[in-house]
């Protein structure tokens, strides 16, 4: 058990998968929990080599996802491979290939951290050397050298979540499975994971989850948005701006004519050619009184709207076009209809 | 076999760690010390029986061990399941059976303390008569046979809940209705019990080793009542994947 544990340890190290090789392949996955329906169809690929993100909001299916990869629950139906190997054939040798944080981070409050990464080594198969050895590498590489004798309870968050990311990281993993890695930390604290995080992955596949668009901005490859059990989009940053890049988000704010109604000039907008759709967004009356509606237009119309205000005799008092950052389509993708 | 000695000892040093270990093995040795020396009223004691044995303790030991050792065990997964860690150990490389039987082996080796601590009374009978000491080492075989059948038990009803009070006091039930109830729900359910239905009471079982008979056929029985909690143990923590 030790001797094979090690191996195995040392063949899933020296990544045998060649680059840009799916190294996880997750089709058509579903999860139902009782009557909801957490998965409904969910297929992606996982490159080695590469930061994935997971992103979407509270809820959409990013943790039960990878409950499923790391074999902690089952899905209803759908297939996942990691290497080659069926999860549903092998969990226990893929579980072997993976690192994971769980969101939260539950870890023995009780223990003393560098007890409780021995504990881990040894569950994992190591021998006392090895594992003394290890541990030693993984608390220089995240940072808790300093905090190895305390207790885990006693820790800030921040700790308890590099010391987290030790037990997972103690195998040397192919791949890191990360649930909302930098949730409840504060503001330099992420800023450190997320480094952390970053470094990790010039030796590791890291698929990360998080609901926070800068972070997976900042810090992965690659991007698979979730809502509500499916995925929505799949691609890095650059693909997934440049899916939406034909669409034109225009700001309006415009002061009515006398007599004329808030309905009567967005009917009017809507007619220009070229708007897709026109909406009341909001009605405000300070510094001026004004109506601000949002267009969907198919190329940049800012001078027509401008002409046709002057026309109608509306005061134009703001035309802005919203830039289709991440943040947009990501909105976009996950908008309640 | 590795994880499940990492996770025992895991287990031993936390409930070393935690007072419970330290009340329940206090209770055990006061109580079983007091039933020994004084008896339950009735029947002789200790300094009126003019007799070296040890009879007393092992009549009175399993009712102490049907209580202390639910408590022992109410914390093993279930505390796990509430802190989330259980998330962690099932997810690393090791099957939901070594989990279950790491986790009774730690529930063993403070049973093996408890015991352990009680051959202060052997010692006191020994050296004060010539007990039959096949009849001490039968008792403690038996004793170890029905503590590790409640230890399984109370490992099983901490696997079902994320709370320890729950899992105490379910655990406590079923190991008193193991040891005694059984006989009682079937005396009222029959005139004359079925022979092989009355098998089933920890306490008929268990009578032959305190008088030092040791039959294999009731180390079969808390062996196998043991290998069937153990069972429903490792399917109720896999019940995870289809709920």
């Amino acid at each position: 058990m030790r001797g094979s544990a090690l191996e195995y340890d040392m063949t899933t190290s020296a990544s045998a998968t060649p680059a840009s090789a799916a190294v996880i392949q997750v089709r058509d996955l579903v999860k139902k929990y009782d009557i909801k329906l957490a998965l409904n169809g969910v297929s992606f690929d996982v490159r080695a080599g590469e930061i994935l993100g997971l992103l979407g909001p509270n809820g959409a299916g990013k943790s039960t996802s990878m409950k499923i990869l790391t074999s902690y629950v089952s899905a209803t139906s759908g297939q996942v491979t990691v290497d080659g190997m069926s999860l549903a054939d092998h969990p226990v040798a893929i579980r072997a290939m993976l690192g994971y944080l769980p969101e939260s981070t539950p870890l023995y409050h009780d223990m003393v951290v560098y007890d409780y990464l021995m504990y881990v080594g040894e569950m994992r198969g190591f021998d006392g050397a090895t594992c003394k050895r290890r541990l030693a590498e993984v608390a220089a590489t995240v940072g808790i050298r300093d905090v190895i004798g305390m207790t885990i309870g006693t820790l800030s968050k921040g700790y308890k979540q590099r010391v987290g990311l030790a037990q997972a990281l103690l195998h040397n993993p192919k791949i890191l499975i990360l649930d909302e890695p930098t949730s409840g930390l504060d503001p330099n604290q992420i800023v450190e994971i997320r480094n952390l995080i970053r470094e990790l992955g010039k030796n590791h596949t890291v698929i990360l989850s998080s609901h926070n668009l800068s972070e997976v901005r900042q810090i992965c490859d690659r991007i698979v948005i979730i809502h509500r059990g499916a995925v929505v989009a799949d691609g890095t940053v650059d693909e997934l701006e440049g899916k939406v890049a034909n669409t034109h988000r225009l700001v309006v704010s415009m002061a009515p004519a006398a007599g004329a109604q808030a309905e009567q000039v967005r009917l009017g907008l809507a007619a220009i050619p070229g708007v897709r759709s026109a909406v009341l967004s909001h009605h405000s009356s300070l510094p001026v009184e004004a109506d601000t509606y949002e267009l969907e237009a198919t190329t940049d119309i800012r001078p027509e709207i401008a002409r046709w205000a002057q026309s109608a005799g509306h005061g134009l008092v703001e035309l802005r076009r919203k830039s289709m950052d991440l943040e947009s389509i990501f909105q976009q993708l996950t908008h309640d209809a | 076999m590795k994880p499940i000695w990492t996770l025992a000892r895991r287990e031993m040093a936390a409930t070393f760690d935690s007072p419970i270990a330290y009340i329940a093995a206090t209770v055990f040795l006061v109580a079983t010390g007091l039933l020994f020396f004084f008896g339950l009223g009735g029947g002789d004691d200790y300094f009126t029986a003019r007799e070296a044995t040890l009879r007393p303790l092992f009549d009175f030991a399993p009712w102490v061990l049907a209580v202390i050792l639910p408590a022992v065990t109410m914390r093993l997964i279930a505390e796990e399941k509430k802190s989330g860690t259980l998330e962690l150990l099932v997810t690393m490389p090791v099957t939901d059976l070594q989990i279950v039987l790491g986790k009774l082996l730690g529930g063993i080796g403070f049973l093996v303390v408890a015991l352990a601590l009680t051959l202060v009374f052997p010692a006191l009978v020994l050296s004060i008569g010539q007990p039959d000491l096949g009849a001490i080492a039968g008792g403690y075989i038996g004793l170890f046979l029905v503590g590790t059948a409640f230890l399984s038990l109370g490992v099983m009803t901490s696997t079902w809940t994320h709370n320890q009070i729950v899992a105490f006091i379910v655990g406590l039930l079923l190991c008193v209705f193991f040891w005694t109830a059984t006989d009682a729900l079937l005396k009222t359910l029959f005139e004359q019990p079925p022979p092989a239905l009355q098998l089933l009471n920890f306490q008929t079982q268990f009578s032959d080793f305190a008088k030092g008979v040791l039959d294999l056929r009731s180390v079969l029985y808390f062996v196998s009542v043991t290998a069937v909690a153990v069972v429903a143990s490792t399917y109720s923590l896999q019940s995870r994947h289809w709920k």
